[in-house]
């Protein structure tokens, strides 16, 4: 009976730690890494993760890849033992997260790859490990002649062929504030920008409700020309989509990709030295290559191959080329502007 | 066992693991929702507030609830039409020929919804096949707009939502005797007089079940609606994750969820008094 009990609670034990791998990973104190979902994941599996077991004796890692908010979500549930050590964050929810107090200052004092970072990677906060970059997306085999402006998509040619997105995105919400600039608002003043989103929309084929869709519509041909992200766009290339990107002639919009420290994380050290990794030459130079094409924030990073040719062919191009928002008081007003687009925008 | 009990009086004590598992991953989680909707701000400092209900309760938050309540009546009405004949077509056919009918109807139901969603991006997109169609017989001269429309989402809609409606369908028009078809023949009465008197009363209740499961699949289809819709409609799924995703706006998000939660339920009550209702009269 005795034994019959013991062996019933030690299956049940043994069908737990099946059901919740997390379990033992607690013990075990690996360190948990919350990448982006897709081909972020993929190129940090093969790049960084590697580089970073080499020079940490082997150190265990996890990637646990998710969303910016399922990632300050399951922070905030569980503030005091943090189910994730490393976040990875756009520059709104970075400001989220930071306000939260869910971050933990990255020791930049006893780094070594922190100084070499462009000034505007260069975050106690989180450093920026990469940035995407957004500019225009085109169809080449519709569109000839390349456009070289935002102001492009109100030509009268493109009728019904124009896609956008919504500001439920960083994308959506970083070209709206790019587009009231051009028109003479700024980061405090959109004002002009719905203004001309309003004068956009006999051109608008499709307001996608987020910027994965709008790959899916230049597929089917039911939009030509779109503000677009960098890399998404390459993805779409390879698969054979015809799609190219160019830097509008206003400047490419840059979002500074941060990687932070969780608070009360137990794996601080090792934490620290996930991002070093993250932030040394080697993995960023090879992170810039095919098929991954992340551009690098590290200012000892020769540009190569694709990045080189259509973005910036060095560090003083990019910082001319790149255009950066200030996103603290973006998101400041972000939820009117959301809110104003739902009431405007909407059919 | 008290042997003068009924022997369909089992005790409740057998339910009440299911009772315990939906306090807990149920009611409590939906009493907490109760409690983030009263935070004043999206940060969750300042509680007691009803900032979050009178938002959701103001014109704009009132139109978008009514307007995602109409497209699932527009969807279900559709469904309807559309899952009328094809079950009345069903019961007509071959017995060779009814269960590749059925693997036919069923056969959305085995693909994922994204998939299928992606499919009428296909068909109703600029280089589609409806423009394709139209476009080779001459009938239009410039692609027409049908993606992003509310006709495209509302016949989007319908089909992935159709095998809902058409099961239920099936079942109800099948318990029917013909005998009383023959019967009201035998009687005088014409083929559109015994289909309006006796054929669509006594299928009410499979009616009334497909419209529930249709109405209630359509307003909450979040990917379809907000893939095939766009980001030009606001129904409430992507209001509600507007706020939670983009904004971080737990409490606002919580008073939409739980005002949905409660149109839908009270529509689920509405159709189910009409469901009985209907078996009254069908039984009558």
């Amino acid at each position: 009976m005795n034994q019959r009990r013991r062996l019933l609670q030690s299956s049940l034990a043994l069908g737990a730690l099946h059901l919740f791998p997390q379990l033992s990973m607690a013990q075990a104190k690996r360190l948990v890494f919350a990448t982006f979902t897709g081909s972020w994941e993929e190129a940090h599996r093969a790049v960084l993760v590697p580089a970073f077991r080499k020079a940490n004796g082997n150190a265990e890692i996890t990637l646990d890849p998710m969303l910016s908010v399922d990632q300050i979500a399951k922070v905030t549930a569980a503030r005091n033992n943090p189910p994730i050590d490393v976040m990875l964050h756009d520059p709104g929810p970075a400001l989220t997260a930071i306000g939260q107090d869910l971050v933990e200052p990255f020791p930049a004092a006893q780094s070594q790859h922190f100084k070499d970072l462009l000034p505007e990677a260069q975050e106690v906060t989180g450093p920026a490990i990469f940035f995407q970059v957004v500019g225009l997306t085109y169809n080449p085999e519709k569109i000839k002649t390349p456009p070289t402006s935002w102001r492009d998509l109100w030509k009268p040619e493109f009728k019904g062929r124009v896609g956008i997105t919504t500001l439920n995105s960083t994308l959506g919400t970083g070209w709206l504030v790019e587009v009231a600039k051009m028109f003479g608002g700024s980061e405090s003043n959109v004002e002009p920008g719905f203004k001309a989103i309003n004068d956009l929309k006999p051109n608008l084929a499709a307001v996608a409700s987020n910027p994965g869709a709008l790959a899916a519509l230049f597929q089917q041909g039911q939009i030509d020309i779109s503000p677009g992200n960098f890399n998404a766009i390459q993805i779409l290339k390879a698969r054979g989509v015809p799609v190219e990107f160019v830097s509008p002639k206003e400047g490419a919009i840059a979002f500074k990709t941060t990687i932070h420290i969780v608070k009360n994380t137990p794996n601080k050290a090792l934490a620290a030295a996930l991002i070093e990794a993250a932030m040394s030459p080697e993995v960023q130079t090879q992170l810039m290559q095919s098929p991954y094409l992340i551009v690098p924030t590290n200012s000892k990073v020769k540009m190569e191959g694709e990045i080189a040719k259509v973005l910036a062919k060095d560090q003083a191009e990019m910082k001319q080329r790149f255009v950066f928002q200030d996103w603290k008081k973006i998101n400041e007003q972000r939820a009117s502007w959301i809110e104003r687009f739902n009431r405007e925008v909407r059919v | 066992m008290n042997p003068t009990l009924p022997v369909t009086a089992y005790p409740l004590r057998l339910a009440a693991p299911l009772a315990g598992f939906m306090v807990l991953f149920f009611v409590a989680p939906m009493l907490m929702l109760l409690w983030v909707s009263g935070y004043a701000d999206p940060g969750m400092t300042q509680w007691g507030s009803l900032a979050s209900w009178a938002k959701m309760f103001d014109a704009f938050g009132l139109g978008v609830l009514a307007d995602t309540l109409w497209l699932g009546v527009q969807v279900t009405l559709l469904s309807l039409v559309l899952g009328y004949a094809l079950a009345w077509t069903y019961l007509r056919l071959p017995p060779r020929l009814q269960p590749l009918v059925i693997f036919i109807v069923m056969l959305p139901l085995l693909t994922s919804v994204v998939v299928r969603t992606f499919a009428w991006i296909v068909i109703l997109g600029r280089q589609g096949i409806v423009n394709a169609a139209l476009l080779d017989l001459g009938w239009i001269d410039e692609p027409l707009k049908l993606l992003y429309t509310r006709s495209g989402l509302v016949v989007a809609l319908a089909n992935v939502q159709l095998p809902l409606m058409v099961l239920p369908l099936i079942t109800a028009l099948q318990r029917i005797d013909p005998n009383l078809a023959d019967a009201s023949a035998s009687l005088g009465a014409g083929a559109w007089r015994t289909f309006l008197r006796v054929t669509v009363p006594l299928s009410l209740p499979g009616v009334v079940a497909g419209c529930l499961l249709t109405f209630a699949a359509a307003i909450t289809a979040f990917i379809s609606q907000s893939l095939i819709g766009g980001g030009q409609m606001l129904f409430m799924p992507m209001y509600l994750y507007q706020q939670a995703s983009s904004l971080s706006n737990y409490p606002f998000a919580a008073a939409i969820g739980l005002t949905f939660l409660v149109a839908v339920l009270v529509c689920v009550s509405a159709f189910n008094a009409l469901g009985r209702l209907s078996r009254g009269y069908a039984a009558a």
